[in-house]
């Protein structure tokens, strides 16, 4: 279980989250929420360790993470599919999946038993050079790498957002598989209410770098979206 | 004719080494070293005092080089750049402070001057390291002189580019090394220790500026001086070859080194200085990123 209490985070002199509590139940998918620029991708990036300053309690587990480095948060077993991918162009396919496995614990750096099933294109072209692949492969991949990791916990920043639509539908029946089948948590951001209906377990809305409503997913009612997420 | 490309070859291969080891800690960590031709002096002055103390050669000083200047390397890092990460003009300023500190600390032999103390090999004054005799006998292929310890240097540096390549590309270390010069914040994410990696690596390009200093000293006098022009050569073979490129920093090395020794030949040094920086302008102005360039920093 990971949670968040009355944490605090900055870039520069910018405070972006502002006292922001919230839980992912272990074997759960919590999907967070909100219109842009309200702080769902800071709030992975504060979890990852990524922004310039944060304070606030953070634990994995019932363990304090909130002082630990992004690598030792890895190592603790986040893993994290960042926003625009962020796979390395020039690193061939293989190359991007391995890098997730410095964080994996033992048994050395591999790719996963499940990358093959759920993405054969990717075990098929191991050599070609991660640049070249389409926005779906690449969203595939930053998902395969973060799972070389093998992680306890999984970050998703919008994971479909600019994606054709027939890889949209195999990310998301990925995601479904991996909290259903390997028992992933999964804290996914999105901007697709039906998935999160459909999908997760329970739900984060924010506003302003705060969260203002938090609930299982039953709780997410039409009002709720109307007033945080139409335009 | 030949005689010129082979002395062009082996002005590339000092500049070559000292260029990797700035196109690393760059390319890694962002890092502009001012202090890399100080690590550079340091290793001149370490074949100099292994000469006068220990009575070795110019072999025995090369690896002892590596491990001063790396060590030298690492002390740096931790005292100073660790603690400036991210802030580019910081760097810059502590690096130069840092070579000032070293160039004086040697002409001052540490200070010991003002207590009459005097460490031989030390101080402002200019020192020659002999070559082993074996490599000052030229030999003859036909009409092509081969001067040995310009070939040597030529091979030597063909060796450390070899080890590097095979450290970057084919060691996990290199994979961390190079997944830091793309992306460190990913690189981070995905349980890459970013700081410990980057001391290592910045380690690793002082100890070649060691190597480059012992060759160096065995064709230039070693003063505390020398290595203040150097990083500026340096890092136009960097920003010509691209930075972070281990292709683009020989090619840019290979062909800056060949401009200046033609150049020097038919003219003088001068006019071939005058002309490298001429020949860096253009390309830089034609290919801004450098001649081979990923998309990075």
């Amino acid at each position: 279980m990971l949670t968040l209490s009355g944490v605090d985070s900055f870039y520069g002199r910018s405070h972006i989250l502002h006292d922001l509590s919230l839980q992912a139940d272990t074997g759960k998918i919590l999907a967070v929420l909100g219109r842009n620029g309200v702080g769902k991708t800071t709030l992975l990036k504060t979890i990852m360790g990524l922004t310039d300053r944060a304070r606030g309690l953070l634990t994995l587990d019932g363990r304090d993470i909130s002082g630990a480095l992004t690598y030792e948060r890895a190592r603790a077993g986040i893993g994290y599919v960042p926003q625009g991918r962020q796979i390395i162009p020039d690193f061939s396919v293989r190359e991007n999946i391995l890098m997730g496995g410095f964080a994996a614990n033992g048994s050395g750096r591999r790719i996963p038993e499940i990358v093959p099933e759920l993405f054969p294109y990717l075990t098929d072209n191991l050599e070609r050079p991660g640049g070249l692949l389409s926005g779906g492969q690449q969203q595939q991949l930053a998902i395969a790498r973060a799972l070389a990791a093998q992680p306890k916990i999984l970050l998703m920043d919008e994971p479909t957002e600019g994606i054709q639509p027939n890889i949209v539908k195999q990310i998301e029946e990925s995601i479904v598989r991996l909290n259903q089948d390997l028992g992933l948590t999964i804290v996914v951001v999105e901007q697709n209410v039906s998935f999160a209906r459909v999908a997760s377990h329970s739900f984060a809305m924010m506003e302003n770098g705060r969260c203002v409503a938090a609930g299982p997913i039953d709780a997410l009612s039409d009002e709720v979206v109307a007033e945080y997420m139409t335009i | 004719m030949a005689d010129v490309i082979f002395i062009g070859l082996s002005l590339s291969s000092i500049l070559l080494l000292i260029a990797l080891g700035l196109t690393i800690t760059y390319g890694a960590m962002g890092v502009i070293n001012m202090a890399h031709g100080e690590l550079v002096m340091i290793g001149a002055y370490t074949a100099v005092m292994s000469g006068i103390y220990l009575g070795a050669n110019l072999f025995v000083a090369l690896p002892l080089a590596f491990i001063v200047a790396a060590g030298l390397g690492l002390l740096i890092e931790r005292l100073v750049i660790r603690h400036l990460y991210g802030r580019i003009l910081d760097t810059l300023l502590a690096t130069w402070g840092i070579a000032i500190l070293l160039q004086q600390a040697i002409r001052l032999e540490f200070g010991l001057t003002f207590f009459d103390i005097n460490i031989e090999g030390l101080g402002p004054g200019l020192q020659n390291v002999a070559i082993p005799s074996f490599l000052n006998q030229p030999w003859m292929i036909g009409d092509f002189t081969v001067q040995p310890y310009r070939s040597f240097i030529i091979l030597l540096t063909l060796a450390l580019t070899a080890v590097t390549w095979f450290l970057l590309y084919r060691t996990s270390l290199g994979v961390q090394v190079r997944a830091i010069m793309r992306n460190p914040d990913m690189a981070a994410a995905c349980g890459i220790d970013v700081k410990r990696v980057s001391a290592y690596t910045f380690a690793y390009g002082s100890g070649l500026a060691g190597v480059a200093g012992v060759m160096l000293a065995g064709f230039k006098t070693v003063s505390p001086d020398m290595g203040s022009s150097l990083v500026v050569e340096g890092f136009l073979v960097v920003v010509v070859g691209g930075v972070g490129s281990l292709l683009g920093t020989v090619a840019s090395a290979g062909l800056l080194g060949q401009v200046n020794g033609l150049f020097a030949t038919w003219t003088n040094d001068i006019l071939a200085s005058a002309v490298v920086f001429g020949l860096v302008i253009l390309i830089i102005m034609w290919r801004p990123q450098g001649l081979f360039s990923f998309k990075g920093r």
